[in-house]
């Protein structure tokens, strides 16, 4: 993002703008205001790509991991390798969720980091999977990255989700949708399967874009599958609800620093190259490497939203 | 604890109450005006007999020549329901004053001395009424070792027992003891004209040991036996009195010997005053003048050099009738074993986890719940408090024994009922120099814990590379501050007066040791780097420790560079090697008891393997003995091990005592409705009476969210055992010694009403709305704490799983979103009632929610400043 704009000041490009005067490139601009210029030019085109991919852009790299993971889940179940617990890698594929209603059909993967729910809905790794005996905890995303759970407020009791696992085709029949205050249902009995669904959801004008409060969806199947024993009794603080992932520092040091060495790259290419040619060259080069830093960025922030 | 026990006990037969308040358990403050008093009586639970010890000559005309004759008075301090390996006092007298003394007294080392007083466990006692099976006799009698107990091929001038007036014609042959002596086992006893007398051992199980050789004894008395020899030849001084320390062995430490519940056994002391001999032979032969021998060693004289002795007055021939007939039997019984309870009672026990500190009335107490069928079964886990105090917020214990306050990561209010008032006790094994007997006033300070636990002391001449305190003192024997407060003692180093031996994992104990090192301005000053008055300085590596704290780093790292070869091989951090902290304190006592020092600086070669080994020295030779540790008082009791002095204020000391428990008590302050007793070790300081170790052991529970079984047996326990349970005693049910009985009235009247009003409070789990109101919100959604929505059965085999939780606090910050254990134990359906008034509770995420509004509103405030900034900042100037 940044070599688009540092090319600016360069002499060279001053040079050339004195034989081709433009409304915009004429003046070359110096001190204060030339900093100002470019600083806000910056900032805005930080935040804005942020905004655009994390709001427009992720869908698509949502839909095709969705895509791969369903293959592999797929192929899992074919051949009975689908894992069942009770301690299953981070990020795997473990069953297929559908809401008719709402028109969601998801791959959920293991794991409620900020990272895995990148992907598609994440199963919170110390909860049984769907469709087991006990309770399960499903978290997915409400406003970024496909946004599979964005209408889950909108689902009714009665509506139906269908799980289907490594053991087999669970259908569940939705309680009701339960906000802060609203009374808890009782423990699950025994052979009960409950699952719940974990967001957020927003108030007022900008409720797509501000959401910030976790909601809950429960549904029940009655004959549950048995559930092995052995899983972890809690989970890393990054795989709570709304947590972050710090663990994402590291790689986001990396990404930046490479955004800068691309930087410095283009204003190098600048001295010997046309401006045409280094647009051409680096213009996929910097848009892959945004990419990949607001998605870190994104595991940076918190896991349902 | 250095006072004898029998003092204590006499002390209650006074029947001064208010004392008895205070605790007579724990032995009163020596020099007490009224133990100076206090009449020797016997007490209830000990021993007390006296009987006339005499020595005869039948000379060659037939007359009796009384040589001696001594009013011998034995005392025992306590003999019910003892353990493995506790240790009885036995005193003694009006013996004969010994002489040649041994360096150690136990086993065959302390055979070369005269006139000693033998000390012995036997199985059976000495009731002409009961069964031969069940009697006591010599052969019944443990010891270590052969020459100890069999006399084989002695020449004329030793064997007097042939000349023993008591003894039958048979024990007067020149072969005696077994007849026929086994050829098979013993092919070489029966050599002519050499003397022989074998006493056998008789195992529990019938096998007898002929014990001729080291290879026909019992299994347990091999060299190199787990256990050192408990047995011992006393000495006694020259005021004819004497004590020891005697170490009993219950089935579990002996198998062949076979003491416990069932098998009555006995102490059996023989003070040995000469084998009284018979009519002599006219010329007297050599036999008789050796067995008339009156001792080549003066009263109170020391033999070192292990020199020879009058066999006659010897205690090697403790079984010779002449010394038989003068034993003073104190009978024993041993209390339950410690797997009572799984054996006698098959339910499943209601685990409670934590405090060692407890671990001694524990004992005592779990038959009383496990045999009657009316209570719970009890039983108490030692873990570390944090973990014991997590896994009851998890629900996995039903309750936790802890002795100080922790944090409360979970969502339910926690209440803290007083159980036990103990402590902890700087443990110590010295001896004084010239073999002089043990030390028993060892004083400590503040800054010399400091040193010890800041590993500041070098050890030995590895440790001086260390850099930044190669002028320290090698161990704290010569560290000039020490030799102040306990002058006389020995200046040798040697590398375990360079360490106390303490825990390596976290425990309030720990905690409350460096509470009393921070509270003192002048030890908080060397640990922050000052030296002291001598000159010595803090470990550079510890400089600035964080005190206090549960749990001290092993954090030097200093590896030694040295010429020898094993060291080479094995570069070790060599002070850690010397620190070697252990696991239990229970560890730390049976060091003590065995002077066994855990440093584990051993390297030297194995020329059989041609390899290295390395760890834990040799045992410390007796006499030169030197160790410190940290221990329970319950274990400094149990043990009989010795406890130092601490240093209060400016220039008092106080001990482990009864009082200077109850003084600290009537120190503490409860700083919140059924929280704990909080002991300020300013106020300590301040009062100058008050023993710094105090510490209170709480059973701390939930007073919502457990169900209404599991809250029934927590109340129960905590009633049961704050009223029966602290009555003084050793047995069922009883508290033992090394707790201070929590009562109605006197100091510990707070604790008992608090105690009083927890067990209502767990039993009733009803939360009161006085409490604080962030730990009492309404249980969170379990989406918080995902451990708590296991399904039934999720423990394997309904054994609850030892995985530590979570120990951080969550990320969030909303208060009252902590993990929650709202939902019961795992595989309880929880009462409806509890769950129905429930809410959902939600979280917010201020990122969350403002994050797109600001991106977006930052990105066109820029775009508009970029773009505004060419037409305001600077106009852009029309081309001319």
């Amino acid at each position: 993002m940044s070599a688009i704009t540092t090319e600016r000041p360069s002499g060279t490009h001053a040079s050339s703008a004195a034989r081709r005067p433009s409304r915009w490139h004429a003046p070359p601009q110096e001190g204060v205001a030339a900093v100002l210029t470019t600083a806000c030019t910056m900032v805005a085109l930080v935040s804005l790509w942020v905004a655009a991919q994390a709001l427009l852009l992720s869908g698509v790299s949502h839909d095709r991991a969705q895509a791969v993971l369903y293959q592999e889940l797929r192929t899992q179940l074919a051949d009975t390798t689908a894992p069942y617990g009770p301690v299953i890698p981070a990020g795997d594929p473990v069953a297929l969720i559908s809401i008719p209603a709402i028109g969601v059909a998801e791959v959920v993967v293991e794991g409620t980091a900020s990272g895995d729910t990148l992907v598609g809905p994440g199963h919170l790794r110390s909860s049984v999977l769907p469709g087991q005996v006990g309770s399960s905890y499903v978290y997915g995303r409400a406003g970024t990255y496909g946004a599979p759970f964005a209408d889950i407020a909108e689902l009714q009791a009665g509506d139906v989700i269908d799980v289907v696992t490594a053991q087999g085709e669970t259908s569940f029949t939705v309680l009701g949708v339960r906000r802060d205050g609203d009374p808890k249902p009782a423990a699950p009995g025994a052979d009960v399967a409950r699952l719940s669904l974990v967001s957020v959801e927003g108030q007022g004008r900008l409720a797509a874009l501000s959401a910030d409060t976790t909601i809950f969806v429960d549904a029940e199947a009655p004959d549950g599958f048995p559930a092995p024993s052995g899983r972890p009794t809690t989970v890393p603080d990054p795989e709570k609800v709304l947590a972050t992932d710090p663990g994402a520092l590291p790689l986001l040091a990396l990404c930046l620093a490479l955004l800068l060495a691309l930087t410095l790259g283009v204003v190098a290419a600048r001295q010997r190259w046309s401006a045409a040619l280094v647009w051409v060259m680096a213009s996929p080069l910097v848009i892959a490497l945004a990419w990949m830093t607001t998605d870190t960025v994104m595991r940076l922030l918190p896991n349902v939203i | 604890m250095t006072c004898p026990r029998a003092l204590a006990t006499a002390l209650a037969g006074t029947a001064v109450m208010a004392f008895v308040a205070l605790g007579a358990s724990i032995p009163a403050e020596a020099g007490s005006a009224v133990v100076a008093t206090a009449t020797p009586a016997a007490p209830a639970d000990g021993f007390q007999a006296t009987r006339t010890v005499e020595r005869t000559f039948t000379e060659a005309d037939g007359s009796v020549a009384t040589v001696s004759s001594h009013q011998v008075t034995v005392r025992a301090d306590h003999t019910q329901n003892l353990r493995g390996r506790e240790r009885v006092l036995v005193s003694w007298s009006g013996a004969q004053p010994s002489g040649g003394r041994a360096s150690n007294p136990f086993g065959e080392n302390g055979l070369q001395q005269e006139y000693p007083v033998v000390v012995m466990q036997c199985r059976g006692t000495d009731d002409p009424t009961l069964p031969a099976a069940r009697q006591l006799r010599p052969e019944t009698c443990w010891t270590a070792s052969v020459a100890q107990r069999s006399q084989t091929l002695r020449s004329t001038s030793e064997a007097s027992w042939v000349h023993d007036v008591h003894n039958t014609e048979a024990d007067k042959q020149r072969v005696s003891g077994i007849d026929p002596i086994p050829a098979d086992e013993c092919p070489s006893a029966d050599i002519a004209p050499y003397f022989t007398h074998l006493t056998e051992f008789a195992a529990v199980n019938g096998t007898v040991y002929p014990a001729c050789d080291a290879d026909s004894m019992p299994p347990e008395a091999a060299v190199g036996a787990a256990f050192p020899a408990a047995e011992l030849s006393a000495f006694t001084d020259e005021n004819g009195t004497g004590e020891v320390q005697f170490e009993v062995r219950s089935d579990v430490e002996n198998e062949s010997l076979g003491c416990n519940d069932d098998v009555a056994c006995s102490i059996v002391v023989i003070p040995i005053s000469g084998i009284s001999c018979d009519q002599a032979s006219t010329p007297t032969t050599l036999g008789d003048r050796s067995c008339r021998k009156l001792g080549r060693f003066a009263p109170g004289s020391s033999n070192f050099a292990n020199d020879g002795i009058d066999l006659a007055v010897g205690p090697a021939l403790w079984w010779s009738e002449s010394n038989w007939r003068n034993r003073f039997t104190i009978p024993i019984s041993f209390g339950l074993p410690p797997d009572t309870c799984d054996v006698l009672d098959s339910r499943a026990p209601t685990g409670f986890y934590g405090s060692e500190l407890l671990a001694q009335a524990a004992l005592q107490w779990s038959p009383a719940y496990c045999l009657n069928k009316a209570r719970f079964k009890f039983q108490l886990n030692q873990l570390s408090d944090v973990a014991g105090f997590n896994l009851m917020l998890s629900g996995e214990g039903a309750a936790a024994v802890v002795s100080s306050v922790h944090e409360n990561v979970g969502a339910d209010p926690v209440a803290y009922a007083p159980t036990a008032v103990t402590g902890f006790a700087i443990g110590y094994v010295i001896d004084r120099p010239g073999n002089a007997g043990e030390y028993t006033q060892l004083r400590m300070n503040a800054r010399l814990l400091a040193k010890l636990l800041t590993q500041s002391y070098l050890g030995s001449d590895l440790g001086r590379g260390h850099p930044g305190m190669s002028g320290n003192p090698l161990s704290i024997v010569t560290d000039p501050e020490f030799v102040a407060l306990n002058p006389g003692l020995t200046s040798t180093n040697q590398e375990a007066a360079a360490t106390v031996l303490s825990l390596s994992n976290s425990s309030d104990v720990i905690e409350q040791v460096t509470e009393y090192i921070a509270a003192d301005a002048d030890a908080m000053a060397f640990v922050n780097g000052e030296p002291d008055p001598s000159g010595m300085v803090v470990n550079p590596e510890y400089v600035g420790l964080s005190l206090p704290t549960p749990e001290v780093p092993l954090l030097d790292t200093y590896v030694p560079e040295t010429q020898n070869t094993c060291r080479q091989a094995n570069p070790s951090v060599y002070f850690s090697q010397l620190a070697a902290p252990v696991t239990t304190m229970r560890k730390i006592a049976e060091a003590l008891l065995d002077a066994w020092p855990n440093v584990q600086t051993r390297c030297d070669f194995d020329l059989s393997t041609q390899q290295f080994k390395t760890g834990r020295i040799e045992r410390q030779s007796y006499g030169s003995r030197f160790m410190l540790g940290i221990v329970s008082l319950g274990d400094l009791e149990r043990y009989g091990l010795r406890s130092a002095a601490l240093k209060v204020g400016d220039a008092a000391f106080v001990g482990p005592t009864g009082r200077g428990l109850a003084n600290a008590i009537s120190l503490t302050q409860q700083t919140r409705k059924r929280g704990p007793f909080v002991l300020d070790q300013a106020d300590v300081s301040s009062a100058r009476n008050a023993y710094p170790g105090t510490m209170v052991v709480y059973t701390a529970a939930k007073t919502r969210g457990l169900d209404p079984e599991t809250a029934r047996k927590v109340a129960q326990f905590i009633r049961v055992s704050t009223t029966e349970g602290q009555e003084q005693g050793s047995g069922n049910g009883q508290l033992p010694a090394g707790y201070l009985p929590i009562s109605r009235t006197g100091a510990t009247a707070g604790l008992y009403a608090s105690a009083q009003a927890v067990a209502d409070a767990v039993e009733a789990q009803d939360p009161p709305e006085t409490d604080p109101p962030t730990p009492v919100d309404p249980p969170v959604d379990p989406v918080d704490e995902p451990g708590t929505s296991a399904p039934p059965g999720a423990g394997i085999g309904g054994v609850p799983d030892l995985v530590l939780p979570d120990l951080e606090p969550p990320a969030t910050d909303a208060v009252g979103q902590v993990p929650a254990s709202g939902v019961p134990v795992a595989g309880e359906v929880p009462p409806a009632g509890l769950l129905a008034t429930a809410s959902t509770e939600s979280e917010t995420s201020a990122v969350a929610g403002s994050l797109f509004p600001v991106l977006l509103l930052v990105g066109f405030l820029g775009l508009m400043a970029a773009t505004g900034s060419r037409f305001f900042v600077r106009r852009p100037e029309v081309p001319a």
